[in-house]
């Protein structure tokens, strides 16, 4: 895809309109095409999301999910809520990540698999998969897929994002790595998930700021923030997580909070891509429950 | 019959100790540039960039501790072995190898042609001590040296940071330690040599980049897109101000290119390039 180059200079003279601006360089003009309404994002946190050693509490997590669902689609009643995402004729693949040191949790997986089969999916029309989507048959035939993954910092695409957490639908996701991981979002045109998204979330119970080494985890750079992020829109997701983490950054470190590498798959899936909606102008974010440490 | 110019992952992994203190080893993993991705993922990207040969990959465990585990990657070259090294500097000096860091369970360092990590998965009083002497025992039994990149001996000392010395290849990476621009104006490619390093004066913070292409054509082409891309076509590279109030000036000279950036002012840029000419002109001379 032909793209007009981006350099430091032009980071420079929109930094200089503001610090905010700086950090979405890559975002210089919204192209035409881009809708102009606002995504909505719903931000939900529990203090008692986790117990004392850290684990997910179950039965706290589906209650932050389904007040977050309930308040993206404005539906007060939970089963309802799912229905107007689901249709009990879908064929549902729940798009996990089972990275070791920070996955999805089961309690994640489990909180969504109990709601699409509120929504009336049997079972056995209803699977959670990652490294093996492209070979599952659920998947193959899937008519909606609903994206949950934890937020962490990545050493090659600035952020572990919802728009990269499909990369495992492509047969070889190296092929995907050019510039960072700039074009992520053109895997979200592939025919295996083109507009079959129903729902992402992004979990934001322990989230990774800050990666070192090979393994890219420490768990000093881990913090608890109890919280999900759940959007339509995996875009408006992203970025949202992404100000959370800098926020963090910020705190920590005493910086600019910047993530290396720049992150500029999230933008780009907006400028170029189309993706969904990356600046925080144009994101109706709801903040639901534990309002301290919010960084946002 | 030949010798295989690339030492297997065999003689690698003898180089790492079976036990650490009461902490047992578990099979190796061996990857290379294909099959990196199975173990860290799109992170295998940062070390294919630096033309990684294998990883073997030994876990140390020991019931109710933190495991270790040690990363150890032929690089090919010393001069990738401490560019791959100089990808992340962050943490205090340990003295081990040819260059090291430690932070937060974490050691890092290089030796030969070999990169090393050393990492325990909880940092204790006794993990920290057992990653350490784990480093120590490996770079003993690593029977080399290898030289860092001549480039680096085009760095002016006056004003430089130490520490902040990076080396590489490619415009991701690059980017990674100094946005330039999404696209290779600087047609880095993977086969260039590149060395970025910090300075500090008086007027703040600036870089200089030196780049070493194939050949003298290559570099005044890498020049001619640069000043294109980034300084409105202005091939002399004298010199330009950015919106930051920095100055941003380049000159090619046979198959290298010298990039300040950030400099605070013109004859600030002149003078940072004039001691690279000059300290090229002495590589040219052997001193």
């Amino acid at each position: 895809m032909s793209h007009r180059t981006i350099t430091r200079r032009d980071f420079l003279k929109v930094a200089s309109a503001g610090p905010l601006a700086g950090a979405l360089a890559p975002a210089l003009a919204r192209p035409a095409g881009v809708p102009a309404e606002k995504a909505r994002v719903v931000l939900v946190r529990n203090e008692d999301a986790l117990d004392p050693s850290g684990a997910p509490k179950a039965e706290v997590i589906q209650a932050m999910l389904d007040d977050a669902v309930r308040a993206l689609v404005g539906e007060k009643d939970v089963v309802k809520a799912w229905k107007t995402l689901i249709r009990p004729e879908d064929t549902v693949g729940i798009k996990t990540n089972v990275w070791g040191k920070l996955p999805t949790t089961a309690e994640v997986e489990q909180a969504i698999t109990r709601r699409v089969m509120d929504a009336g999916v049997p079972e056995d029309r209803l699977s959670v998969d990652d490294r093996g989507v492209l070979r599952n048959p659920i998947f193959q035939k899937a008519t909606a897929l609903i994206n949950a993954r934890p937020a962490r910092t990545h050493q090659w695409s600035g952020m572990g994002s919802c728009i990269k957490n499909y990369i495992m639908f492509t047969p070889q996701p190296s092929a995907w790595h050019g510039d960072t991981c700039a074009d992520l979002a053109g895997i979200w045109n592939l025919p295996e998930v083109k507009g079959k998204t129903r729902l992402n979330v992004l979990v934001m119970l322990t989230p990774l700021f800050h990666m070192i080494g090979t393994q890219q985890y420490n768990k000093d750079f881990t913090w608890a923030y109890k919280g999900l992020i759940v959007s339509r829109d995996p875009v408006a997701a992203d970025a949202t997580g992404l100000r959370v983490l800098e926020a963090k950054r910020r705190e920590h470190f005493q910086d600019d909070g910047l993530l290396k590498p720049t992150p500029h798959h999230i933008q780009l899936a907006e400028t170029r891509h189309h993706l969904g909606v990356s600046d925080p102008a144009r994101i109706e974010l709801v903040k639901l429950g534990w309002s301290e440490g919010l960084l946002i | 019959m030949s010798q295989p110019t690339v030492p297997g992952p065999r003689l690698l992994a003898s180089y790492i100790p079976v036990s650490a203190g009461p902490w047992l080893s578990e099979a190796d993993q061996v990857f290379d540039a294909g099959t990196i991705f199975d173990y860290i993922d799109g992170a295998g990207e940062v070390y294919r960039s630096y033309n990684m040969k294998h990883l073997v990959a030994r876990r140390f465990h020991k019931d109710g501790r933190p495991d270790i585990v040690v990363d150890a990657f032929d690089m090919g070259s010393a001069a990738d072995a401490f560019g791959v090294f100089t990808h992340d500097l962050d943490g205090a000096d340990a003295a081990i190898g040819q260059g090291s860091t430690y932070r937060a369970g974490l050691l890092s360092f290089w030796k030969d042609r070999y990169f090393l990590s050393v990492y325990a998965e909880e940092e204790t009083a006794e993990t920290k001590a057992l990653v350490l002497e784990l480093g120590r025992m490996i770079a003993a039994a690593i029977p080399g040296a290898g030289e860092t990149p001549g480039l680096l001996r085009l760095l002016p000392e006056e004003g430089l940071e130490a520490g902040r010395v990076r080396f590489f290849h490619n415009h991701s990476v690059l980017n990674y330690h100094f946005y330039v621009a999404d696209a290779d104006i600087l047609r880095l490619g993977q086969k260039a040599d590149a060395v970025l390093a910090a300075y500090r004066d008086s007027g703040g913070r600036s870089r200089l980049l030196v780049v070493s292409y194939a050949d003298a054509p290559a570099a005044a082409l890498a020049g001619a897109s640069f000043a294109g891309a980034y300084l409105a076509g202005d091939r002399r590279g004298a010199g330009q101000k950015t919106a930051s109030g920095k100055w941003t000036a380049f000159r090619v000279r046979g198959r290298l290119v010298a990039v300040v950036f950030d400099a605070s002012s013109e004859a600030a840029a002149r003078y940072r390039l004039d001691a690279v000419e000059r300290l090229i002109d002495g590589e040219k001379r052997g001193e």
